[in-house]
């Protein structure tokens, strides 16, 4: 039998129908019964209830707008996809990192900067999102809840060796060398997690971080190195001798010791003091409901200075020109509801950012309070440095050899061989 | 066609292709039905596997972040690919991983697989057990490991500090708890194609080797590895190739770590090009690794066949 030509035509047309179903059918189109909806995307994942409750909350409030949540994982990857595709979600809610600032320097959201709700962010909160990166001058986003750096501490155990949390680094050294000499282990590490050695890291780097380090680092490039004017072998020697002193108080095997274990093990009282921020007082409270945890910055050589790191956690944005922008603001002005967002906060254990929020009576989070009032508050460091950069594996590596020399050498070298390989996209507009 | 078949038609692929030209034109075209078969097959390789691969070639002449504008750049991704030291480190870890496991695993899988071709007790119950790690996910026995090495041997060889503090955390001997791992489970996979391979001797050349006197080991040397020396060539390529491109046992273990210790071209590649947002350079390093991989096992097929034995 020879090959029918027919019959192989025809097989394509039924591949190529098939494609077609496949990819138009999953379209539907709008209902237009006068009811907007609006398509919410949502990175947190055990923020969905609390996102939901809102939504009801607001959707009594406006029968005219219906809101249909999409929570998703990996949303930093999703939300490239969708804005390559032009398929912009009408509400956004980010992880204001690193990844948040690029975006928003390739001016794909909305220009914040004319809308009143602005006015009744912390400053501080604004600013800490305009150093991940704007589009121009534009506010292109809204900090929503924010998180904080700092050392926790076991209440009790203080109390009980008449500590006051330190506010100087002498201080500091000296209250863990009390801890020591009373048998109490001061820190618990947890180093077989690698990224659990950047919290303490990027509170101790926030020092000399300051007054534009990093616009500095950005222009010097390929140059950075020890002779340039800013580099991470001038300037940030201290800042990993003191965290391998810090390393010098932990218990024995804290290489091997997991973030969990070190929670646990916090909660039980094992260790006065714990390297972590905010995020890790719910999992410690499920271990031990009845801990009593403070938080304190990073202590400094001036007291006066000290700074607490803060992330906003979650960050409010939308799509530039959105058709249904008016129905978006309406709900983002809801959310930032002083009443709306201090349950929110309440609820996610977080920070809100609107000025005169109440936080919730959480000690833990009394205890950041006056920072976040003074707006002695300041940005993680590691969102300022290209994830190409292997930091959080270098970092674990220091402290394992306290090697500083050979880590900061790393850094700028990596740093280097970053912006050699970056070449910027030149549109026709610049030849 | 069986397994035994495949392996050994490669070496006789020439002559087969010649026999295979004088059928085709003595009896002329193929019935449609095999057509039906052989172009779904076709259409779907070319459009799952080649395209993407051709894609990603282009874009590896970018500078593509992996959303947004890109330009061409020519060949500077390939360039700095070369002056990045941590990619020459990778590759290191990758073929010093890959040699080792590959060594461990052929040797394990050939003895293991010499005893289960032996007429002993429950024969069929141990061939079922040593290829259960092969069924199981590479993840979740990747967690029991970690379990094993970060909490369980640190307590039974609390004496030892290698193991006691942890081997994961430790730069200079983390990688072998990877390649544990990595030829615990590859050897249930070598140990099937070895079984077949010792299956197909005939049991009359061991008998007429004993009556000539000849020792077990003097027949392992002289009829055993000879005869299954295909099935050797097909488990070293295979086992190096798949080791090469180590990624899912290090995730689960140690996740490159510690510092960038155990991090291979595929880890790097992955981090870099996602998470990293380098989406064209990573791109040219797998451009680059392909060829790699491609040289190193053409290399191998022509060394390991030339000293296999014709039957």
């Amino acid at each position: 039998m020879t090959p029918n030509p027919c019959r192989i035509g025809r097989l394509a047309t039924i591949v190529a129908i098939a494609g077609i179903v496949a990819v138009t059918g999953g379209c539907a189109a709008n209902p237009s019964d006068g009811v907007t909806t609006l398509n919410f995307f949502q990175f947190k994942g055990e923020a969905l209830e609390d996102f939901d409750d809102m939504i009801a909350g607001f959707e009594a409030e406006n029968p005219d707008i219906k809101i249909v949540q999409n929570q998703v994982a990996d949303a930093d990857t999703l939300i490239r996809t969708l804005l390559v595709k032009d398929r912009v979600p009408d509400i956004i809610t980010l992880n204001a990192n690193g990844n948040f600032g690029r975006l928003a320097q390739a001016g794909v959201f909305k220009d914040f900067s004319e809308e009143p709700v602005l006015r009744t962010i912390n400053p501080a909160v604004q600013d800490i999102l305009a150093d991940l990166g704007t589009f121009g001058d534009e506010v292109n986003g809204l900090g929503y809840v924010n998180n904080a750096n700092g050392v926790i501490y076991n209440k009790a155990i203080f109390a009980e060796q008449g500590l006051e949390p330190p506010e100087t680094w002498d201080e500091f050294l000296a209250v863990c060398d009390q801890l020591q000499a009373a048998g109490i282990q001061p820190f618990y590490g947890t180093l077989a997690d690698s990224w659990t050695g950047i919290p303490s890291w990027n509170a101790l780097g926030a020092y000399p971080a300051q007054d534009g380090f990093f616009d500095k680092m950005r222009d010097e490039g390929e140059n950075v190195g020890p002779d340039s004017e800013v580099s991470f072998e001038k300037d940030f020697a201290e800042v990993m001798d003191r965290q391998y002193q810090l390393y010098s108080y932990m218990q024995d095997g804290y290489r091997g010791r997991t973030y969990d274990d070190g929670n646990a093990a916090f909660a039980n009282g094992e260790a006065a003091m714990l390297l972590q921020g905010i995020w890790a007082t719910n999992p410690i409270k499920q271990v031990n409901p009845d801990i009593e945890m403070g938080i304190f910055p990073y202590p400094t050589d001036d007291a006066a200075d000290r700074l607490l790191v803060s992330g906003v956690d979650v960050v409010f944005t939308m799509g530039k020109e959105s058709p249904h922008e008016e129905a978006a603001m309406r709900f983002i002005d809801y959310a930032f509801r002083t009443d709306v967002i201090e349950t929110f906060a309440a609820s996610q254990n977080m920070v809100p950012s609107v000025e005169g929020a109440q936080l919730s009576d959480d000690p833990a989070l009394q205890s950041v309070k006056p920072f976040f009032d003074n707006g002695q508050i300041t940005g993680f460091i590691d969102h300022q440095i290209p994830p190409a950069i292997p930091l959080i594996p270098t970092d674990q590596q220091f402290l394992f050899d306290g090697d500083v020399e050979k880590a900061l050498r790393t850094l700028d070298s990596e740093w280097r061989k970053v912006a050699a390989r970056t070449i910027p996209v030149t549109t026709g507009d610049d030849q | 066609m069986t397994l035994t078949q495949a392996v050994r038609s490669t070496a006789v692929e020439s002559k087969a292709q010649r026999r295979a030209t004088r059928t085709r034109t003595e009896t002329g075209r193929a019935p449609s039905a095999y057509y039906w078969m052989v172009w779904p097959a076709v259409i779907a390789f070319a459009f799952f596997h080649t395209l993407p691969v051709v894609v990603g070639i282009f874009f590896s002449f970018t500078n593509y972040p992996g959303y947004g504008a890109w330009n061409f750049v020519g060949l500077s991704n390939y360039v700095n690919l070369f002056k990045d030291d941590r990619v020459l480190q990778a590759y290191g870890f990758s073929f010093l991983f890959a040699i080792v496991a590959t060594v461990l695993t052929n040797a394990i899988s050939l003895a293991i697989a010499m005893g289960l071709n032996a007429k002993i007790r429950a024969r069929n119950f141990f061939r079922g057990v040593y290829f259960v790690p092969y069924v199981l996910a590479i993840l979740v026995i990747g967690y029991v490991f970690q379990f094993f090495f970060s909490n369980s041997l640190p307590k039974i060889l609390s004496g030892i500090p290698l193991f006691a503090d942890n081997i994961l955390t430790n730069e200079t001997w983390a990688w072998t708890a990877i390649v544990a791992l990595a030829v615990w489970q590859a050897c249930a996979f070598s140990i099937i194609i070895y079984l077949s391979g010792l299956q197909t001797i005939p049991a009359e050349l061991y008998e007429a080797a004993s009556l000539d006197g000849a020792s077990s080991g003097r027949q392992f040397r002289s009829i055993t590895f000879p005869l299954i020396s295909a099935f050797f060539t097909i488990n070293v390529v295979l086992s190096l190739k798949g080791f090469l491109q180590v990624f899912d046992p290090i995730v689960a273990l140690t996740n490159g770590g510690p510092g960038t210790s155990t991090e291979s071209v595929t880890l790097l590649i992955f981090r870099g090009g996602f998470s990293g947002g380098e989406f064209a350079y990573q791109t040219a390093n797998a451009v680059v690794f392909f060829i790699v991989i491609t040289i190193v096992s053409l290399f191998q097929f022509r060394v390991l066949q030339r000293r296999e034995a014709d039957f």
